[in-house]
């Protein structure tokens, strides 16, 4: 009887999510003026599974059964009037006119509150966090972003796409080459457009050497977070060799619109020997590094055990990147949906089960290693020759999602082109967004004065969690 | 070379207020070896209560208009606040945007603004610079009705046709 109320397809809609949930690789949920969009990761990309508003908006919430989906369906109550019955956290997902909701804490006796933010003392993006203690041990941390909420996406509507794309790429400083390219997919899918392989190997250059910036900086602040101070010092200073080298491959120490829709810009590895020279001599001193980091027993002692993420809680919160390969993940975008120049230069995954700092540290460690290699491979294929203009395309109405594993995790994009060949919805799901919940949970059990070192073993981003 | 004195010394906070965090990356640069500034006697400090210079960055956002007012308010006078990047200056990719306001060098009356997107390291000391000398004026009160102005905008909208 129910049954035939609520219509077949709607029941099977709801069935092919759980399944996915249960044994596949959600990736966001979105909402848009037609719909709802459940993204998930097949072995050729991104996948969406959507259905049309109901004519009252209401629709049933994943996020009881799969908690990953909770600030996404939150996001698309708040933003698009989808109107869930059961949301198990009804709080707005950003402020209101200014205003942040209360934060969630923990009662009873002896129990404290300890609120930091939304401005932090360091350089750091805003967030607000309410650590509810008793004594050191945190008992519950609730973690509010949005701060940084621009309207990005909105600003984006009505663009035309090919224009848009030097947005895209500073939503984000810390992953500007791999929006890019999730951007660039997107279109280069509604376009029909095939990207020379060249050109693919240019970005792949383009996109490791974000990994070896970021990993190095979140090692970096790693080590600071157990109190190495050298540690920090020599790992920023790694930092700035490999933005300078992001400077000379592409014009810019963030690589910011290195990566366009149809191929590169003109001026993108235009002398790829002396980009291999500096980084043979950067490679040997992050080695020394590394070495160095690792064999610090004072720092590996402070790094393991804390901020432990279970598998069940990776899985359940849909963890991406290396925080879900550290939790005993294996999926990296690279190797899963290869795609680019990654088809054919395969990616080696980095593996690690304990889930704690130092699982999150050795996996970006690895991926270090991993980066240089993948970088020489496509400098030795790439030639002298300078890259291909960047193609000429036509994109066509419709609606593609592109994926690419940035330094954090899966960096997804879903592009809604209108009849006019408009953008009418752009989304941006940024592995932050996905890993930020566990960051909170990661801090169950453990002492409020961990927090700068677990917090860093993330190292999340906020603004393109916050858009 | 150490200087003489540390007359110019200066207390530096950060305020981030609906940054990209590419401005931040160049702040965070300043610390390096490669930069550090601490070799002229700035620091970047963890409480607007020790700075003398306070900055800011990104368009400045609905949620933060009341924190980073909040903030600015507790550095002590003289004070002066340094807008860096395009986005701080109010003429970066998301103005306009829905939640963006005018800039947060505007918003906070920036006595100096930096451009770039993000500006170099250099070009963000250059900034500091110039508020230490404004700083070692008689009164700095003034400073912000025309505030200098450090590097040109690299932001440009894109041609949408």
């Amino acid at each position: 009887m129910r049954a035939a109320l609520r219509g077949r397809d709607l029941i099977e809609f709801e069935r092919r999510i759980r399944a996915e949930c249960e044994s596949g690789v959600p990736l966001g949920a979105y909402a848009s003026s037609h719909g709802v969009h459940y993204v998930f990761l097949g072995e050729r990309g991104a996948f969406s599974l959507e259905r049309p508003h109901a004519e009252d908006r209401a629709a049933s919430a994943f996020s009881t059964a799969f908690p990953g989906f909770s600030w996404d369906e939150r996001e698309m109550r708040d933003a698009w009037d989808v109107r869930f019955a059961d949301l198990p956290d009804p709080r707005p997902l950003g402020s209101n006119g200014g205003s942040m909701p209360a934060a969630v804490v923990a009662t009873g006796a002896g129990l404290m509150h300890m609120v930091v933010g939304p401005v932090h003392a360091g350089i750091i993006e805003p967030g607000r966090f309410t650590f509810s203690s008793g004594g050191e041990t945190v008992v519950h941390l609730d973690a509010q972003l949005a701060y940084s909420h621009r309207g990005v996406e909105q600003h984006l509507v009505a663009r035309d796409p090919l224009a848009a794309a030097p947005y895209l790429a500073r939503v984000c400083g810390s992953c500007s080459a791999s929006r890019s390219l999730a951007y660039a997919q997107a279109l280069e899918q509604l376009a029909g457009t095939a990207i020379d392989f060249r050109v693919e190997l240019v970005r792949l250059v383009v996109a490791e050497l974000e990994r070896i910036y970021n990993h190095l900086a979140d090692l970096a602040a790693s080590a600071a977070g157990a109190g190495w101070g050298p540690g920090f010092a020599r790992g920023m200073a790694l930092k700035e060799r490999a933005m300078r080298a992001c400077q000379r491959a592409t014009g810019h120490r963030l690589l910011f619109d290195a990566i366009v829709p149809g191929g590169v810009a003109p001026q993108t590895l235009l002398e790829p020997g002396e980009l291999r020279r500096s980084l043979q001599a950067l490679q040997s001193s992050v080695e020394r590094y590394l070495e160095s980091l690792f064999g610090n027993p004072s720092v590996v002692a402070r790094w393991e055990r804390a901020g432990a993420v279970s598998r069940k809680a990776a899985r359940a919160f849909g963890a991406v990147g290396p925080t879900h390969r550290a939790s005993g993940g294996k999926i990296d975008v690279r190797a899963f949906a290869p795609y680019g120049a990654y088809r054919r230069i395969r990616t080696s995954v980095a593996s690690a089960s304990t889930g704690d700092a130092f699982a999150r540290c050795a996996i970006k460690r690895d991926e270090l290693r991993e980066s240089f290699r993948l970088i020489g491979a496509a400098l030795a294929n790439v030639g002298d020759a300078r890259p291909k203009a960047a193609a000429t395309m036509r994109v066509e109405p419709g609606a593609a999602t592109g994926v690419v594993e940035g330094p954090r995790g899966a960096e997804i994009v879903a592009v809604h082109v209108d009849e006019t060949g408009r953008l009418s919805r752009v989304h941006v799901i940024s592995a932050s967004y996905r890993n930020w919940p566990l960051v909170a949970r990661a801090m169950d059990g453990n002492i409020v004065p961990d927090f700068p070192l677990v917090n860093k073993s993330f190292n999340l981003c906020y603004a393109c969690a916050d858009r | 070379m150490m200087k003489p004195s540390f007359r110019g010394s200066l207390g530096i906070r950060h305020l981030v207020c609906g940054s990209c965090n590419g401005c931040e990356h160049e702040m965070n640069a300043l610390n390096n070896a490669y930069y550090d500034i601490t070799r002229d006697g700035w620091d970047i400090v963890a409480s607007p209560r020790h700075a003398d210079v306070i900055t800011v960055t990104g368009p400045m956002t609905g949620a933060m208009r009341a924190p980073a007012d909040q903030t600015v308010e507790a550095v002590p006078r003289p004070r002066v606040v340094v807008a860096v990047g395009d986005c701080a200056a109010g003429v970066g990719p998301w103005a306009g945007a829905p939640e963006a306001g005018e800039g947060a060098g505007v918003v906070l009356n920036a006595s100096v603004f930096v451009y770039g997107c993000p500006p170099t390291p250099d070009a963000i000391r250059s900034g500091l610079e110039a508020a230490a000398e404004l700083l070692s004026r008689e009164d700095v009160s003034e400073a912000s009705v025309s505030p200098a102005r450090i590097g040109v905008a690299v932001w440009s909208a894109p041609v949408d046709d």
